[in-house]
């Protein structure tokens, strides 16, 4: 099992398109930075100063922290996303799947690898954001406040700044499991990126949707992915643009229905690659 | 006779349906220790199924596998540490060179090491092109990566699922001549291919497959006799076959041209000299029409096109 993990993390170390979406990854961070930087250096007239002083606390510490955990997870469920199924469904395409297993047999483990080296990827893949994050945000600190201020780095706020690695990458764990179980339904790369960037955007219109209408329907947000994850990101403790529109569940509530979605897709994903025959 | 161990493979009434689509029905096969079988059929008559049935990508509805009296059902990863298997279409990743596809494969397999790989790599004469990325490779060069992944963990069964596809007539003559040196090393071999003398040059046993199910099992040399030919030509074509025809031990006779075909046993020539020369009718040519296994082959499947 432990050989098959370090094959499929040697796998991803090996692809260009790893190496691409860390680039996607930084590119992005810089969008977002210096824009918001941009919009508060030259705020248009209309913006009241309430508004424009969210934005600067946004790309300056210590609200960076939480901008770059919910940066990371919002953009990168859409790079694990394209990762996750690529890898996955281009093993039916390429034969590779087949190849793999009449050397084990065991397809779980085949199923199980795969996750984890996912999971180291997402893992490091939080920690090259925070990097470039942070590199951001001490320019636009400096270039906002005119001094950095370190004064909020606490023994609880180093724990705080955990929590908000720990939820981030709980955010990109859902995604990572229903992308390689559409790989897998699919036996296609196309279907897996298709299907769960589909859904990742058609649950963001119904979400706003559902929780604009009265009455029961205003309930079912409170059941689908992104709004239980939105109410574990860090950003949702802040207001202005990042921050939810609709109520949110209690983080508690999130936590349980998220779990919930992990356990399903991954025990359809093992049940069907299981049973299923490999012909590809 | 054979023992259970001599037996690699028995399938016991094994069969798959695919809805109404029956593609292995019923079938009985053993593959004994050291043979080179050849496994033969028309496009679609069940024999990649049945192989990847062996090699556990596909379940059967029903029946049985054993590879080294172990059910594949139950024993799947102990049987997959002494098979190999090249399958028709090579699957590697095309962005790792053929080393590192080489590494990937050897890393999930059993005690291989880099000496074991380098080997490997020489055996196919691809040692001087490993570091070269596999999306550049040939058709040829990647067989025979294929063949040196198969040949990685030294596996005691292989199986091989058109293992010259793609290849020069000097690449298939290695592939002849690397099949044969593994089936004297007293490795087993399955072989699935549709170069059917490439399959008669180098089986000890064929079995015959179509929609789904066994038609004919021998040595090729067996197989071939069933179809003893002769081939004469007469002086009076019209009373020659109407002698011959009188004559239980003549199953056909055919007319090609001013020459007979008589499916016939060969040791029967002396008799078909004699009876015809005795009604007047004489002999300038005969002799024994060299059968193949093809021809057996097309006889059998209705000349349906090989796969």
């Amino acid at each position: 099992m432990i050989d098959q993990i370090r094959v499929e993390l040697f796998k991803l170390r090996k692809r260009k398109i790893t190496w691409i979406m860390i680039i996607v990854l930084a590119a992005f961070f810089c969008l977002i930075f210096f824009a918001v930087y941009g919009i508060t250096a030259n705020p248009p007239a209309r913006m009241p100063h309430e508004g424009l002083e969210i934005m600067r606390n946004l790309i300056t510490f210590p609200d960076a922290f939480k901008m770059i955990f919910s940066t990371a997870q919002n953009i990168g469920a859409i790079l694990l996303t394209i990762i996750v199924a690529s890898s996955v469904g281009n093993e039916y395409g390429w034969g590779t799947i087949r190849q793999t297993l009449i050397r084990k047999g065991i397809r779980y483990q085949y199923v199980v690898s795969k996750l984890v080296a996912f999971v180291v990827y997402a893992l490091i893949g939080i920690v090259i954001a925070f990097i470039i994050g942070f590199c951001l945000a001490l320019l636009t600190t400096q270039w906002v406040k005119g001094a950095l201020n370190w004064d909020f780095i606490t023994v609880s706020y180093i724990g705080e700044l955990f929590t908000m690695y720990g939820w981030t990458f709980y955010g990109l764990f859902v995604y990572i499991l229903l992308a390689i179980l559409l790989s897998l339904v699919g036996r296609s790369a196309i279907v897996g990126i298709g299907g769960t960037l589909g859904y990742y955007f058609v649950e963001s219109i119904a979400i706003s949707i559902f929780s604009q209408s009265g009455g029961w329907l205003s309930e079912i947000p409170n059941y689908l992915i992104g709004h239980n994850i939105t109410a574990i990101l860090p950003t949702t403790m802040m207001q202005g643009p990042f921050a939810s529109s609709g109520a949110l569940p209690s983080t508690l509530y999130a936590s349980i229905v998220l779990a919930i979605y992990c356990v399903v897709f991954l025990g359809l994903s093992l049940y069907l690659f299981k049973r299923r025959d490999v012909t590809a | 006779m054979t023992t259970n161990n001599d037996v690699v493979v028995r399938t016991e009434h094994l069969t798959k349906h695919y809805g109404k689509l029956v593609a292995v029905d019923d079938l009985n096969l053993e593959v004994h220790r050291g043979e080179v079988f050849g496994f033969l059929g028309p496009n679609g008559s069940g024999k990649s199924t049945t192989m990847c049935m062996m090699l556990g990508l596909i379940a059967p509805t029903s029946g049985n596998i054993e590879i080294f009296g172990l059910s594949v059902k139950s024993n799947l990863a102990d049987i997959l540490g002494k098979v190999g298997a090249v399958m028709e279409s090579p699957g590697f990743y095309p962005y790792l060179s053929g080393w590192d596809n080489l590494k990937v494969f050897a890393r999930i397999s059993r005690n291989v090491t880099d000496n074991r790989m380098k080997d490997v790599l020489k055996l196919v004469d691809l040692a001087d092109r490993a570091q070269d990325k596999f999306s550049g490779y040939s058709q040829g060069m990647k067989q025979r990566l294929a063949i040196a992944c198969a040949l990685l963990h030294d596996p005691e069964f292989i199986i091989f699922d058109e293992p010259t596809s793609g290849l020069d007539p000097a690449g298939m003559k290695e592939i002849r001549e690397l099949l044969i040196r593994l089936g004297q090393e007293g490795k087993t071999i399955f072989l699935n291919s549709h170069l059917l003398h490439e399959v008669e040059l180098v089986c000890d046993h064929v079995a015959i497959i179509k929609k789904g199910k066994m038609i004919a099992s021998g040595a090729p040399n067996d197989l071939i006799k069933h179809g003893d030919t002769l081939q004469i030509r007469v002086t009076d074509t019209d009373k020659a076959v109407a002698l011959l025809n009188e004559e239980d031990w003549v199953s056909s006779i055919t007319r090609e041209g001013d020459l007979l075909i008589l499916k016939a046993p060969a040791k029967r020539a002396t008799d078909i000299s004699a009876l015809l020369a005795q009604n007047g009718v004489f002999i300038s040519e005969m002799k024994a029409r060299e059968d193949s296994l093809e021809s057996f082959f097309l006889e059998l499947t209705e000349e349906e096109t090989v796969d």
